[in-house]
């Protein structure tokens, strides 16, 4: 084809199109709704809570922090990676809040087991907890993926594990909520776990879920 | 100086309104965009012939077209272009490597068939007169057949590439090269 028909079909599917919103403000917007489903699925757990109690734990506090911490930055990274030259080094944004969720399930882990022995680091599967997992995930995960699209991934394996790990660090936040007393080798071996898995099936499946920009087609 | 910021307002100045819909503009912006791209990817692979420079600058144009949402009017132009420009030829830098990783140079093709005849010059294929009833069978091909032909067999390009190169769809372009390699049988046979 040559270039000057090449324009003339861009210029004949030309629509008007509204610019995205800073990757910032996107991935705020993201988060209230992604919160606001986490607590409508977790709303009765929510109820049985006493804040100062909950308010007065200290390790579950900074869990908690850095858990939305990390969604959020997750969430920012991947909005950015859809912009075309944007900076590398934000890739690396949901790191630090990562490495203190991770620092902070791990001491847990330290001191169940200083405290119960061996019996501190039993896993067990908890299947009940599989549907309202999902349940929280859904929407955050459709509106993610929705929200992406609309951009340019360069990337978009990359794109779309920083997109599973902002989902699955708001649906652990969730869970967490609802198992306030769960042992900390629990909370690193499915929550952690999961969103691990998760984010490496966004590396994997990145490329068929979000449109490649390696191959441009007129609608 | 003075004269590439006036050029950078003027291009930022095009994109917002074809953001807006506005037609002309975005037609100005890619007319002028043309040469700064070709010159942009000469630069980096002066190697290539002027046809795929062509094609390299096209794809830009059409990921231009694609990624118009993300480009913040509040911005400079150029460098979110150069960033699309950038990507698009480091991928083409890796598929240029791919395919030269699967091509051995040699000066004397090996034989292909055991029989000795079709690997003598001059008779059977690879005969002068074999590419030439190839070449006349292609341009008796309609349009459309001739084309996916020439971006899928001939420069190798993968369907995906092909679909966007022509604006089709991938089954379309299927489509069109079942058919067209039909004809080609047909009118070789014939031609025997």
């Amino acid at each position: 084809m040559q270039t000057d028909e090449l324009i003339k079909r861009l210029v004949a599917d030309l629509q008007p199109v509204r610019p995205l919103r800073s990757p910032s403000a996107r991935a705020l917007l993201w988060l209230a709704l992604a919160l606001s489903c986490v607590a409508l699925v977790v709303r009765d757990k929510l109820m049985l809570l006493d804040p100062p109690q909950v308010a007065a734990d200290a390790r579950f506090m900074v869990e908690q922090g850095a858990t939305l911490a990390t969604g959020l930055a997750a969430a920012i990274a991947a909005f950015r990676s859809i912009i075309p030259g944007y900076d590398r080094r934000m890739l690396l944004l949901p790191l630090p809040p990562l490495g203190l969720w991770i620092a902070s399930v791990g001491r847990g882990c330290a001191q169940d087991w200083a405290q119960l022995g061996a019996d501190g680091l039993t896993l067990r599967p908890d299947w009940d907890c599989l549907l309202p997992a999902v349940l929280i995930s859904i929407v955050p995960a459709v509106a993610m993926v929705a929200m992406l699209r609309k951009g340019w991934p360069p990337q978009p394996g990359v794109t779309l594990a920083l997109g599973a790990l902002a989902v699955a660090s708001i649906a652990n936040l969730g869970m967490q909520f609802a198992h306030v007393h769960d042992a900390s080798i629990m909370v690193l071996a499915w929550h952690l776990g999961a969103a691990a898995v998760l984010s490496a099936l966004g590396a994997w499946l990145g490329s068929q879920v979000l449109s490649s920009p390696h191959s441009p087609r007129l609608r | 100086m003075a004269r590439n910021l006036a050029q950078e307002q003027r291009l930022t100045g095009l994109m917002r309104a074809a953001q807006a819909g506005d037609g002309t503009a975005y037609s100005e912006l890619l007319r002028s965009l043309v040469p700064l791209l070709k010159d942009t990817v000469r630069q980096r692979f002066g190697f290539l012939q002027a046809q795929d420079l062509e094609d390299l600058a096209q794809e830009v144009l059409l990921s231009l077209h694609k990624a118009r949402r993300t480009y913040d009017p509040a911005r400079p132009f150029l460098p979110w272009l150069m960033a699309i420009a950038r990507n698009r030829m480091a991928d083409s830098a890796r598929r240029y490597a791919r395919r030269a990783a699967h091509e051995v140079a040699c000066e004397q093709p090996p034989e292909t068939f055991p029989a000795e005849d079709p690997n003598m010059p001059g008779s059977g294929y690879g005969d002068r007169g074999d590419a030439e009833a190839l070449a006349h069978a292609l341009t008796s091909l309609p349009r459309s057949q001739r084309r996916a032909i020439e971006l899928t067999k001939l420069r190798e390009m993968s369907l995906r590439e092909a679909a966007a190169a022509t604006g089709t769809s991938i089954g379309a372009l299927k489509v069109s090269v079942h058919r067209g390699i039909s004809a080609l049988r047909k009118a070789l046979r014939t031609s025997d």
